[in-house]
């Protein structure tokens, strides 16, 4: 087993790595390259990585030498030099965009993500992207179609999710900074199970366009870091208004600004409610009492807070959600992209079989949920309701702020288990019961690891709470927090210097195999463009050409009629 | 079947309307930035939002909310501060996300009204006002001189996108039945559509067919569709019912597709009014469905049956914030209002001194309307005297041959309205009879010459010249001393002779008028 480069890149902070670019202590392109390499040498063993970008991150590679050369890095952006990864539902143009579904196998992005722009914008190298739980419906990545990722901490163990690649990447040094997704809590839970800084934003904080959506007035994009202060630099990179996302708003916050101001005069709030919530386990709850008393000796006055109508936030996200997602995931119908069951002479055969057949089990469940949610009848049941409830929750975070800066809470009621392990959908819902109030609300969350659990000796997070486009306060508060525990580490077994984990080596594809010739998409060129949807047939390399029957999924603006 | 007349003797129909415009005049679709622009070659003018590519968000066309707010100020409409944007599910090719974005139950315009002024054989299908007096009402009707006005209800004006358009290959006539296969453009994908619905106020298929040509006349002049029932950017669907006259139970209605012209609506309601009473009267049963009107075998079909609602699961669009228009912007919206055809026929009654009916004509077209004004600025001083032999070429002999020559456009015949002007001059004068006058209209249109060229041109110009119609009077009462006699002995009928005389040896050219009285004189 070879040792890892000198220098792990991917294992560095932003303002380290930038530093030696500045200093021409190495290249961009050397980042670019090593990192690579140590995804291809090492991903096998948590399977992050869905697919690498190499042609992509060296040109964003040959930008930033350029701007090195010029003796200008600062006009690359707040992320130049700084190896990037993307959760697979936000497209990149040129590259695939499968949200690991076998309906989108071989669904290649026309466009590029403002999300993905504005980090590609800010001088991030893309390594490539990333695996999440099937359209982000999961708590575990067990439902993506192309295998489970893996707990860098324990391989025998789930990373959560749905963003678990972006936060197993991170956890196992695959990348300095990702982005994933966030419905009810797939940035924060994961985060907390792989031990990285893990921020959803405030609603609105950043835009949603070219992000698949799953529920689009909960989904919020957010990034996974080491470092409190890398975490700033990301949401400095794709914070602010969007012209082709009407949801989104202007920031002009800097937020890395405040992260050297201590809690010193804070308010921080204590839900009780929160903390004898049944099915929290006691090192988790330890933890939280242990980053309190430390808030506490730092300065912050820790005060209790009620949130009445909390406890109904599951039953509405489970309305919402679905409702959402059952309309949202309407458009694939095999007709113009996506899977597309052979041999149909009507039209409704073809529908059902496409998508019987492309989605997952957990995809089919939230489509029929939300399909009967909306139907006449039970709509004024459900979805009225739901909504009444998310106004009730949102004017208790709302007055709760009228007494605190931030509110201190658990992220996952427990720390991460095993594959297998939570089987009943129910069970595994209950993975969000502490996050999922907050995309009900909209205010922004982050989980901010603490070190390890007492019991099971795994990452725990703690989750911080902001007030609506106030997310610097949980920001500041992270920040303190990281002055007691350190910055998050690698996971030990991908720790530099390590020998390489049993299995590691895997040949993960790359979207140039798929896409010769791709360019920078977006903001990198001149302008956007729109072409055809390229089409690639890796799926036999994904292992799914046996489940889809060898199909050939292609982009069809021909479809079967007659009666 | 019996015919429209003799059923609605026994019969009162219930109409209601649906109303769809596609606001053609924008430049960009209604939730992404692509063109607008009918006839490109298929899916030349998508995008990831209009194709529905994963991840693709909607950003609404403020210029679209613009047109819809006009269009319910013109139709006397509330304008809701609060409304928004809902998703309509249903899966079908043409419909890239698989849900129309429209809106809800609160629409953009609320609660309007067209009045109708229903005149001439329009009126005659309206059996029921007998005995009403002039300015006299009953329901939503008025009594007036030359007909009626009906009052007629508009529940909402709402936004919505339209859909991409299929195309059927190997079945008949384009049809889905029978197909091998089926092509989808998208260039029509996300067209600004607005959807206009009517109260179930109409009784005739003219007041149908007036309505739909009002409306028209109102988006016209707002400027915000072309209205092209060929091209298909202002459609209508029909929702007819029949109850017996005294009824006040609705009864079954159909819902009436493909009346693409103001003839095809008028003819394929009257069809089916008259349908739906022969299997009424016969004992049959009216059902709920959706019918096709056939304009080349003059029937409708049956195209679907709706056993049950359809379950749109309409739910408010996440991806698109609510409205919360402010009254600032709603008056600002108002400021840019046109001069509407009613305002404008009112101005020609006011300032020309038209009469009512010449009026409303006169504004059925913009076009017409615009020449009018043309001439009557040409006019100047003699404007009030000409304003009403103008109205009378425009609305008789210009309308009359436009209809003949079939889309034709007036700005592209070779009648301008300093010809036409000069055409009502000549006969105003005397130049020519009226008789010349219809001749000449008719050499202007084919040859493209000034009327007073034509007139030269054919030597048909009347003489008025008192000289020369003496000498041709004193000859004639020469040649006829017998004739003289009678006359002054009391048989003064025979002046007729004595014109026609005159005339035969001018002509025709001669001023009747003129001979007349010259006669007169000398006879006298």
């Amino acid at each position: 087993m070879a040792a890892a480069t000198e220098r792990v890149f991917a294992c560095m902070g932003v303002r380290d790595i930038q530093i030696g670019l500045a200093a021409r202590e190495f290249s961009a392109r050397e980042v670019a390259e090593a990192s690579l390499a140590r995804v291809h040498a090492l991903d096998g063993a948590t399977h992050a990585y869905l697919e690498t970008t190499e042609q992509l991150a060296f040109k964003a590679a040959a930008r930033v030498d350029a701007a090195v050369a010029a003796d200008d890095l600062t006009a690359c952006g707040p992320l130049a030099g700084v190896p990037v990864a993307f959760k697979d539902n936000m497209n990149l143009e040129g590259a695939h965009t499968t949200c690991s579904s076998a309906m989108l196998a071989n669904y290649v992005s026309p466009f590029t993500a403002t999300c993905v722009a504005r980090t590609l914008e800010a001088g991030g190298i893309p390594l490539g992207k990333l695996n999440m739980d099937e359209f982000a419906f999961g708590s575990s990545t067990e439902t993506s179609a192309f295998g489970p990722t893996r707990n860098p901490w324990d391989l025998a163990r789930v990373p959560g999710g749905s963003s678990g690649g972006s936060a197993a990447a991170v956890a196992a040094g695959l990348a300095t900074v990702t982005l994933g997704s966030d419905t009810g809590g797939s940035i924060r839970q994961p985060g907390s199970f792989c031990g990285t800084v893990a921020l959803k934003p405030t609603y609105g904080v950043v835009s949603r366009y070219g992000v698949v959506a799953f529920g689009s007035s909960l989904d919020q994009v957010g990034p996974f870091t080491r470092s409190v202060e890398d975490a700033a630099y990301a949401l400095n990179a794709i914070a602010g208004r969007d012209a082709l996302d009407c949801t989104s708003q202007a920031v002009d916050t800097d937020f890395t600004a405040n992260l050297a101001d201590g809690v010193r005069g804070m308010r921080i709030g204590v839900v009780p409610a929160f903390m004898e919530a049944k099915g929290l386990t006691p090192e988790v709850k330890a933890k939280v009492e242990e980053a309190a008393e430390h808030l506490r000796a730092l300065g912050a006055d820790i005060v209790e807070v009620e949130l009445p109508n909390a406890q109904a936030a599951m039953s509405a996200y489970y309305v919402l959600g679905p409702c959402e997602a059952f309309s949202n995931l309407a458009r694939f119908d095999s007709v113009r992209y996506g899977y597309c069951d052979p041999g149909h002479k009507d039209l409704g055969s073809q529908y059902e079989a496409s998508r019987a057949k492309g989605f997952g089990p957990e995809a089919c469940r939230r489509i029929m949920l939300g399909s009967y949610l909306l139907s006449a009848g039970v709509y004024d049941r459900y979805y009225y309701p739901a909504q009444q409830v998310r106004t009730l929750i949102t004017q208790d975070y709302a007055s709760a702020y009228e007494q605190v800066d931030c509110i201190l809470a658990p992220v996952a009621p427990r720390t991460s288990f095993a594959f297998g392990e939570v089987s009943d959908p129910t069970d595994m819902y209950l993975s969000d019961m502490f996050t999922i109030s907050i995309n009900i609300a909209g205010n922004g969350g982050m989980s901010m690891p603490v070190g390890l659990g007492a019991e099971t000796q795994l990452p725990v997070g703690v989750q911080l709470i902001s007030p609506q486009f106030k997310d610097e306060n949980m920001l500041r508060v992270a920040a303190a927090l990281e002055t007691v525990y350190g910055p998050a580490p690698v996971a030990p077994a991908f720790a530099p210097g390590q020998p390489y984990p049993e299995g590691s080596m895997v040949d993960i594809p790359d979207a140039a195999d798929a896409v010769p010739g791709v360019d920078l998409p977006g903001l990198l060129t001149a302008e956007g463009s729109f072409g055809v949807a390229h089409q690639a047939s890796s799926a036999a390399q994904r292992g799914l050409s046996e489940r889809l029957g060898n199909a050939e999924a292609a982009p069809s603006q021909v479809e079967k009629a007659g009666e | 079947m019996r015919k429209l007349e003799e059923v609605l003797q026994d019969w009162e129909a219930v109409i209601g309307l649906e109303i769809h415009a596609e606001l053609t005049t924008l430049d960009t679709k209604m939730f992404c930035g692509c063109k607008l622009e009918f006839g490109a070659e298929p899916n030349t003018h998508t995008c990831p939002v209009c194709l529905g590519m994963p991840g693709a968000l909607p950003v609404p066309n403020r210029a679209a909310i613009e047109s819809i707010v006009l269009a319910g100020l013109a139709t006397n409409c509330d304008i809701e501060k609060h409304s928004m944007f809902y998703r309509k599910t249903y899966m079908y090719p043409d419909m890239s996300k698989n849900y129309q974005t429209t809106q809800g139950p609160v629409a953009f315009c609320m609660r309007g009204h067209l009045d109708l002024d229903v005149d001439g054989a329009a009126a005659k299908e309206r059996i029921d006002l007998e005995g009403l007096e002039v300015g006299e009402s009953r329901g939503n009707v008025t009594r007036t001189a030359d007909g009626y006005t009906a009052h007629v209800g508009i529940t909402r004006i709402h936004m919505e996108e339209d859909a991409g358009k299929m195309v059927h290959i190997g079945g008949g006539e384009g049809r889905i039945a029978g197909a091998t296969h089926s092509l989808v453009d998208y260039n029509r994908a996300g067209t600004p559509l607005t959807e206009l619905v009517t109260e179930p106020d109409l009784r005739t298929p003219e007041e149908a067919r007036l309505f739909m040509q009002k409306l028209r006349q109102v988006y016209l002049a707002l400027g915000i569709s072309d209205c092209s029932m060929e091209e298909g950017s202002m459609r209508c669907d029909g929702n007819v019912s029949l109850r017996r006259r005294g009824a006040k139970e609705f009864g079954v209605k159909t819902e009436l597709k493909n009346m693409n012209s103001f003839k095809n609506l008028h003819d394929g309601l009257a069809y089916e009014i008259c349908r739906q009473a022969e299997v009424l009267e016969e004992g049959g049963q009216i059902f709920q469905e959706t019918r096709h009107w056939d304009p080349s075998k003059k029937r409708t079909i049956v195209m679907r049956v709706k056993e049950t609602a359809d379950d749109y699961r309409l739910f408010p669009d996440p991806d698109l914030a609510p409205y919360v228009l402010t009254d600032e912007w709603i008056d600002s919206v108002r400021a840019k209002l046109p001069e509407l055809p009613d305002q404008k026929a009112a101005r020609f009654e006011d300032v020309f001194g038209l009469s009512a009916y010449d009026a409303r004509h006169l504004v059925e077209h913009r076009e017409t309307a615009d020449f009018f004004e043309v001439c009557m600025e040409l006019a100047g001083g003699d404007a009030a005297k000409l304003a009403k032999p103008v109205a009378n070429l425009v609305i008789n002999d210009v309308t009359a041959y436009l209809n003949a020559a079939d889309g034709v456009a007036l700005a592209d015949t070779s009648l301008t309205p300093a010809r036409a002007l000069e055409l009502v001059r000549l006969q105003a004068e005397d130049a020519i009879s009226s008789k010349q006058a219809k001749e000449v209209f008719a050499a202007v249109l084919d040859e493209d010459k000034d009327p007073a060229a034509i007139v030269e041109e054919r030597g048909m110009k009347q003489v008025s010249d008192t000289g020369a119609i003496e000498a041709v009077i004193d000859a004639v009462l020469a040649a006829n001393p017998d004739k003289v006699a009678q006359y002054q002995g009391g048989k003064t009928g025979l002046i007729g002779f004595f014109v026609g005389q005159c005339m035969k040896e001018m002509r025709g050219q001669g001023n009747p008028k003129l001979i007349n009285e010259l006669l007169v004189k000398k006879l006298g």
